[in-house]
Order: C-alpha cells, then sequence, then structure tokens
C-alpha cells in the first residue's frame, strides 16, 4: 500500500534544520507500520541461514516498512501544515510471532 | 556380520549425519562472513576515508563553524544473523561460558557495515558531512513459531543527519 502521493519534508534527527529557521513548533507526529514476512521470502531467508551472515530479504523488507512509515509521518505534518519534522527518532519492537512494528516519531514544525 | 553393519549404519545415521550438518554449516558460515569481512574490509579503505574524520562525522548535536545549506535524514538499516551451525555450536559454548566468538564478528561485521552505507547514502545524496549518528540494535524474528525462533536475526538501524554545504 504504497501512498498515492510522496511528499518530500525537510526532516533532521537534530533540534533545528540545519540551513532553516524554525519559525513555529505544531507538536508530535507518529508514524507505524507492521509488517509481516513473506513466504517465500521465509523459505528463502531459511537456506540463507545456512550460511549466515546478511539477511537480504530482511534488510529489504525492513527498509520499505520503514520508508512507510517515514511516509505516513510525513502525510500527518503534512495535513498540520508543516514543512518540516525535527527530532526524528526510529523504534522497532516485536509486536507478535511472525511481525514487527516499525515506529517512528518526531516534532513537526514550520521552516523558512 | 549383521551386528557390526548395523553398529556401523548406526553411527553413521545416529551421530555423524546428524552432526555433520550444522558442522559443515558452522565451516561454510566461517568461510562466507570471512569473505564478507574481506569485502568490507577493502571497501572501507577504498570509499570510506572521505567521512572518517571528526569535522565530517559525529554522534554530537553540536554543529560549530559549519555553514549548511540544507540538510537530510539519513537511515539505513541492515539485518544479520549466524549461520544455523553456528547457533548448534553456540549452545555448546554457552554451556561454559566466555566469548562467544562467531557471534560477536557477525554482529561486529553488521554495524561496520550499517555505518559504511550510511556514508554511501550521505555521498550519494550529496552530503559533506554527518551528524548526531545514532545506532540502534533490536532482534527481529519473523518466525511464525517457537520452533523457528532460533532462526532470529538482529537488526542494526543507523541514522543521522546529513549536511549539505
Amino acid at each position: 500500500m504504497e501512498p498515492a502521493t510522496t511528499i518530500s519534508l525537510h526532516m533532521s534527527n537534530v533540534e533545528t534544520i540545519p540551513g532553516k529557521t524554525i519559525r513555529a513548533s505544531l507538536g508530535l507526529v507518529t508514524g507505524s507500520t507492521v509488517r509481516a514476512k513473506h513466504i517465500g521470502k521465509d523459505i528463502f531467508a531459511g537456506l540463507k541461514n545456512i550460511v549466515g551472515g546478511e539477511l537480504k530479504a530482511y534488510t529489504e523488507l525492513l527498509n520499505e516498512s520503514r520508508n512507510e512509515a517515514i511516509q505516513r509521518m510525513m502525510m500527518q505534518a503534512h495535513s498540520m501544515g508543516a514543512n518540516g519534522v525535527v527530532n526524528v527518532r526510529f523504534a522497532t519492537s516485536n509486536v507478535a510471532a511472525g511481525a514487527s512494528e516499525l515506529f517512528c516519531y518526531g516534532t513537526a514544525v514550520v521552516v523558512e | 556380520m549383521a551386528e557390526s553393519l548395523g553398529l556401523i549404519f548406526g553411527i553413521v545415521f545416529g551421530i555423524i549425519i546428524p552432526l555433520s550438518f550444522p558442522l559443515l554449516s558452522w565451516a561454510m558460515g566461517r568461510w562466507y562472513q570471512g569473505r564478507l569481512v574481506e569485502a568490507l574490509d577493502a571497501n572501507e579503505k577504498a570509499h570510506g576515508t572521505i567521512l572518517q574524520s571528526d569535522r565530517f562525522s559525529s554522534t554530537t548535536k553540536k554543529m560549530d563553524n559549519m555553514t549548511a545549506t540544507s540538510a537530510t535524514l539519513l537511515h539505513v538499516s541492515i539485518c544479520v544473523g549466524p549461520s544455523v551451525g553456528q547457533v548448534v555450536l553456540m549452545w555448546f559454548k554457552g554451556l561454559f561460558g566466555g566469548r562467544l566468538q562467531s557471534y560477536d564478528a557477525v554482529l561486529d561485521y553488521g554495524r561496520r557495515e550499517v555505518l559504511f552505507r550510511l556514508k554511501q547514502q550521505a555521498d550519494s545524496f550529496g552530503c559533506t558531512s554527518i551528524h548526531n549518528i545514532r545506532l540502534e540494535t533490536s532482534v527481529v524474528s519473523f518466525a511464525k513459531n517457537n520452533k523457528e525462533s532460533r532462526r532470529s536475526s538482529v537488526e542494526f538501524l543507523a541514522f543521522a543527519t546529513g549536511i549539505r554545504q
């Protein structure tokens, strides 16, 4: 489920956005997604486990999911009238067997 | 004659075959992960030097004497895990305690690789320095049942603010 329009805002994980001035702070914005794994990738990752190392199927899955969480956070910020998000933090948790939640949050701001 | 044949079959199917898979997997894992580390060493030597100094990458929020034109959020994650054989042998090693060498080799590789990819991403976004680098570790398991849970892997996430000057 990719969002129809991709929004791009200024983002950083420090208190400011370097090179810009913050005019207003609009509060907390969050984005999260819960993903389970494709069964085909499951089998492939199982095979990859014979040698260990990087599990590319998982890496890709997590990257996709994290991008989606960020996209949701940006959509929320956008709907509040913000054009930037500062102090972005990420969190990952195992919510159920076979699924992982990726969560990100930050402060929506208006910058110039 | 028949008894000794039975004994040989017993040894082969009862001991050698069950043991040979973890050992083979352990050996292949060691070899494959050694290759990965070598490749990473070579990559770090070839491309990793640009952003190596304090001036260009830091874990602090302060950005003194820097005139940034724009900034962007960088984030990279990687999933790594030891091989099945390594997990089995680690279990035996765990009975005695001490350093679990194959596990910390894998984790060390993952952490270095994720930092290297962060630098690559910074380069591809045209950033000249990386600030406020944060590294997070979490156990990711997509196993559908308990039996598979030892197939869990470790995710390393690195995120930072990239600065364009």
